[in-house]
């Protein structure tokens, strides 16, 4: 009952100060609806002064615990546009910001340079050293063996295979070289030395040699897309008709 | 005594042989070759030929046939059997009861012994009695079979058997044998006719084992297993008559590549070589197109084969169809250096197999055609290739060695005519040996010979124009294939051998143009020509004074007659004067165009039609002749010696713009160490545009000029801020930049800088230390890691450095050297050679370079009394 009451007058209140023009209502409106709802406004003033009132003292103000924020580092980031405004927001930075620590890279050329020459020079010393520790060794004096040890020279039982092959470092760089033809393209016109080959010249006449080339080629063939070379064909197996064993004759009655 | 079966043979000279007299009394048509069996574990070689040969005059009663070295089980004809008498004089030259041991009596005697067995004498070592019961049949002059069992075992000529001593069958160990030697040597490994002016059709078969592969001559018909499976037969036929000399064979486990361009043309290397067989080979094609374009003619034979061995004697023998290289030329795509030396060799095979093998020599003294035309038709190859500077520098260079032979060892005689044969009449007799046989030469003296042939082919082009002369060769080329294509009988194989009228007479027809001057000059005379040029010029006349005189005394040397071409620069161009030389006017007037005026600038044009601004300050006020040139275009086989003053030697150096031209003033620049001449080189190694090679010995010279100005030099070494600012880094001068080969001119720069730079001197007459730790340092800092081509040429040129940077020391008393008192910068070089050679062990290096260029440099080792032990057996045979 109270409750509807109260409110009715909240309501008619508002209504009233509304119907003037306001959004705030003031003490007339209130007196106003008071009156409307036929409250007798004048027994108000006794009302509040009578003897026997009870006064409801302020409930006491109590300090809000203050949460510590003692390990809040930096600023916390706010969300990127594409998370929702709802989402928690990000932990403290220090949770997941990694800060590499690191000295001063040496990018001089010189020191890089010195470095790897050394480094490299280094690498072969110990190694020859090694070997020459390990295997038989010559020297350059006849007194001294230690200070200039040189690894023992072996004749090589098939001495071009060392000789022509590349080493496999240097067939792993040819192919790493290779596999951009630019670099192919180049080479080729490089070994001409200095004279630039005409490509389009060259790759006209080319092709008129190719066409020249099944004349001889396609005579026997007679397709210029499967290779005839006499040396590719299969070895004929013998006919039989040749058993007998001498060497010599073996070979003269198809000729004589 | 061998010259009465000659006669007859001459008197019955068949009218379709047009001018060839063949000097046997029968004619060869065809030729069976059957090596049944080859034993590389004993080196030997089993098998028989057969001749079929027809009589030429009735009472043929001793066949002579060509054979060395070989043991003759038996002889049939017509499978009678017939005697023979083998005898080889020249294994005994002289007998052992002479008195006389010189060589003037050894040369005598050997080359009695080899025109004993001449075939271009109709003579030989075998001797075969035709069977009284042939007799008629020989009178009427039909066909006879010879057929002759032989074998050979451990050839030490002819064929060369390489056998490494490693586990496995002998396929496995890549053992092979190849056929070689020096000019005609067939008769080494079968018997036949062994001239170059008998020919004959071929049938050649090699029994050999399964794994390996026999290549020869023509077309290779079939290959067909023996019955056990374990050996197969190589069949070929050569159906273009060719001579016994230029048959050849190679049997080995050969890789085989057919040619990706070319499908008739076959390459083989030994195993594990296909990838640089592939990349070595796969230039041949335009060398074939070239050949093929300018001659008008297609390649004549209807394969062709490339074969690279191991332990070749020689880089390049050509054979018909076929060509053998050492296995040392093939390459991979990271070498530069060898890349251009290969492909010379291709060309020069190749060029061969039209002039020398297909088509033949009539006589000995025809070979100078043979060898000259195929040298002619290499150099415009080289031409194309790589372009008309390096096609100069390389007349001028063989132009220069033909020059210095003929000074030192007397002249080069291109078509000796031997008449009467006395002793007088001798063309050589300077010579310490006869000319009268390819096989009594000197090594030395055929190579120039080869040298003077080319060089005088390019005489007679410049006389009769280019474009005749390719016409000659093409006529010489279609009349033998014509020739070739025709059966024996219509007598017209002798058109496929060439000789000296021959090809004149062809000249002339073609050209009609008189060139007997120059054949009797060069070709019918042997020696050249020496010029000593100096001038003055006279004012008033405005005159040039030119006074040419010639050394026609000395060794080596013929008097020139005839025009010769003088180039005079001036102020206002560039004029070509023909002086005529006669016999006694020595003194020779040349207008000049250009009055001297040397305020009004203006451009000097230059022979080629440039304009260029030069600098006149350094010449003299009242001349206007910048250089005069003697034969600028090398039309005469000589020896240029010529005065011109300092500046105008600069002048030409910086200005001419032939290579040659500039060559010659580098040479002739030594003689003036100047400030002026030190800052004309130094112009020219910065040059771009400017020849590498000209550049390279700028390099030389500059160091020589340094030398000689060492108390007046102010700077840095010479080359060293040039080096420097080519090839070290911009932010660190003395760190070299890390490799990159890809311009090939400043890549040859670079290796040639050091090592010119360290033959620098101080005034103790010892490398300069800041020069020595330059070139310690370009070793230190050297990374090729990045670069797409090996260093190792690169690297061994800093060896040279190294060897350069040493100056003898005088050695006192015979010291052993010891460590102890070795010089701290000997120390580091040793060092670093140590490093190198070790390094070599375990990483070697194409061709071993650096093992190869230390053993060459051995003088660091020998002028320290040091000695390099084992250095000696490693270092590659493969080099």
């Amino acid at each position: 009952m109270l409750q509807s009451y109260i409110s009715e007058i909240g309501r008619s209140a508002k209504s009233y100060c509304e119907h003037t023009a306001r959004t705030q209502p003031t003490l007339s409106d209130i007196v106003v609806t008071l009156v409307e709802m036929g409250f007798n406004v004048d027994t108000l003033p006794a009302y509040a002064k009578r003897s026997q009132r009870m006064v409801i003292t302020a409930p006491p103000v109590t300090n809000q615990p203050v949460t510590p924020k003692a390990l809040t580092a930096g600023q916390n980031r706010p969300h990127p546009p594409h998370i929702p405004s709802h989402f928690p927001e990000f932990p403290d930075p220090h949770t997941y910001i990694k800060t590499p620590t690191y000295r001063e890279p040496v990018s001089d050329y010189q020191v890089l340079r010195e470095k790897a020459a050394s480094q490299r020079r280094d690498v072969e010393r110990a190694l020859t050293r090694f070997m020459a520790k390990t295997g038989e060794t010559q020297s350059l004096f006849k007194d001294d063996v230690s200070t200039f040890p040189l690894i023992a020279a072996r004749p090589f039982t098939i001495p071009y295979l060392t000789a022509l092959l590349p080493s496999e470092l240097e067939m792993q760089q040819m192919e790493e070289t290779d596999s951009s033809e630019q670099d192919e393209q180049t080479d080729t016109e490089n070994l001409a030395l200095h004279i630039s080959m005409e490509d389009s010249g060259a790759e006209k006449e080319n092709t008129s040699v190719l066409q020249q080339n099944p004349s001889l080629s396609g005579s026997r063939n007679g397709e210029e897309n499967i290779i005839d070379n006499p040396y590719l064909r299969p070895v004929k197996k013998p006919k039989i008709r040749r058993k007998n064993r001498h060497g010599i004759l073996l070979c003269c009655p198809g000729w004589s | 005594m061998p010259l009465t079966g000659v006669e007859p043979a001459r008197m019955n000279r068949k009218k379709g042989d047009k001018g060839f007299e063949s000097p046997r009394p029968y004619k060869l048509t065809h030729q069976v070759v059957c090596i049944n069996n080859i034993n590389f574990q004993r080196k030997s070689v089993v098998g028989f030929v057969e001749l079929t040969i027809f009589p030429t005059v009735a009472n043929l009663n001793r066949i002579k046939l060509n054979s060395k070295q070989c043991r003759i089980y038996r002889v049939r004809i017509n499978d009678l059997e017939a005697a023979f008498i083998y005898n080889d004089p020249t294994l005994e030259v002289c007998h052992s009861e002479s008195k006389q041991r010189n060589l003037n009596y050894f040369s005598n005697a050997y080359a009695a012994a080899v025109s004993a067995v001449d075939p271009d004498a109709g003579n030989g070592e075998l001797c075969i009695k035709v069977p009284s019961e042939l007799w008629k049949h020989v009178d009427e002059l039909k066909v006879l079979k010879i057929h002759i069992n032989f074998s050979l075992d451990q050839p030490k000529g002819g064929l060369h058997f390489v056998v490494p001593s490693v586990e496995g069958s002998m396929a496995e160990r890549g053992a092979h044998v190849f056929s070689c030697g020096y000019q005609n040597s067939t008769r080494f490994w079968f018997p036949c006719v062994d001239s170059y002016s008998e020919l004959c059709t071929w049938k050649l078969e090699f029994t050999v084992d399964a794994a390996m592969v026999a290549v020869s001559n023509g077309d290779l018909v079939e290959t067909v297993y023996t019955h056990d499976m374990r050996k197969k037969t190589f069949h070929y036929m050569l159906t273009i008559p060719t001579a016994a000399s230029n048959i050849s064979l190679a049997i080995g486990p050969f890789e085989i590549l057919v040619d990706p361009y070319m499908h008739e043309v076959t390459h083989f290397c030994l195993p594990q070589l296909l990838p640089l067989l592939k990349h070595t080979t796969s230039y041949l094609h335009e060398v074939f197109e070239f050949y093929e374009e300018i001659l008008t003619c297609r390649y004549p034979y209807s394969c062709f084969k490339t074969v690279f061995i191991d332990e070749a004697y020689v880089e390049v023998a050509a054979y018909a169809s076929m060509s053998i290289f050492s296995t040392n030329l093939l390459h991979s795509a990271m070498i530069i250096d060898e890349t251009p030396l290969t492909r010379r060799c291709l060309a020069q095979s190749l060029a061969q197999q039209f002039f020398g093998c297909f088509i033949s020599r009539m006589s000995w003294s025809d070979e100078w055609v043979l060898k000259g035309i195929s040298g002619y038709i290499y150099g415009l190859w080289m031409k194309k290739t790589f372009g008309v500077n390096e096609y100069r520098h390389w007349i001028k260079e063989e132009l220069d060695k033909i020059v210095a032979y003929e000074l030192k060892t007397g002249g080069v005689l291109l078509h000796p005519i031997f008449g009467g044969g006395k002793e007088k009449d001798n063309p050589a007799s300077h010579l310490h040996f006869s000319i009268k046989h390819p096989h009594t030469l000197s090594w030395e003296y055929y190579s120039m010979f080869q040298c003077k042939a080319h060089l005088v082919m390019r005489l007679i082009e410049n006389r009769i124009s280019m474009e005749f002369m390719l016409q000659v060769f093409n006529k010489l080329l279609s009349l033998a294939s014509t020739a070739s294509s025709q059966k024996f009988q219509s007598h017209m194989w002798s058109q496929m051998l060439v000789s000296t009228s021959g090809f004149l007479k062809s000249i002339s027809n073609v050209s009609g143009k008189d060139i007997q001057p120059l054949i009797k000059q060069w070709v019918d005379q042997s020696g050249v020509v020496k010029f000593y040029g100096s001038f003055a010029f006279n004012r008033k006349r405005n005159v040039l004074e030119l006074e040419i005189k010639q050394d026609y005394t000395s060794p080596g040397t013929q008097k020139y007659v005839g025009p010769l071409k003088v180039t005079v620069q001036e102020l206002d161009g560039s004029f070509n004067h023909t002086l005529q030389i006669e016999e006694n006017s020595l003194k020779h007037d040349i207008p000049c165009h250009s009055k001297s005026r040397r305020n009004k600038k203006k451009k000097i044009p230059l022979m080629n039609g440039e304009e260029v601004d030069m600098d006149l300050s350094a010449m003299d006020a009242d001349s206007p002749l910048l250089w005069i040139r003697i034969d600028p275009d090398m039309s005469v086989l000589r020896k240029v010696e010529f005065e011109q003053a300092d500046f105008m030697w600069q002048y030409q150096l910086r200005y001419e713009r032939d290579v040659v031209a500039q060559q010659e003033s580098i040479l002739a620049l030594e003689k003036f160490p100047t400030p002026a001449s030190r800052l004309a080189l130094t112009d020219i190694l910065e040059q771009e545009q400017c020849f590498y090679r000209v550049r390279m010995s700028a390099c030389f010279c500059l160091a020589k000029i340094a030398n000689s100005m060492v108390s007046t030099w102010t700077g840095p070494p010479a080359m060293k801020s040039l080096f420097t600012r080519m090839f070290c880094c911009k932010s660190c001068p003395n760190i070299v930049k890390t490799n990159n080969f890809m311009s090939f001119q400043s890549y040859f720069l670079q290796k040639t800088m050091p090592v010119a730079m360290a033959l620098l001197r101080d005034v103790h007459n010892l490398c300069p230390k800041e020069v020595l730790t330059f070139i310690l340092d370009l070793i230190k800092y050297n990374d090729n890691r990045k670069n797409k081509f090996s260093d190792n040429y690169y690297r061994a040129e800093m060896i040279d450095a190294l060897a350069n940077s040493v100056t003898p020391a005088v050695s006192v008393n015979n010291e052993v050297r010891t460590l102890d008192n070795l010089n701290p910068d000997v120390r580091l070089i040793l060092e670093e050679i140590t490093r190198f050679l070790n390094m070599e062990k375990l990483l070697p290096s194409y061709r071993h370079t650096i093992t190869v260029r230390l053993e060459c440099s051995g003088a660091i080792l020998a002028h320290h009394n040091l000695h390099l032990l084992g250095s000696s057996d490693s270092p590659a045979s493969a080099s």
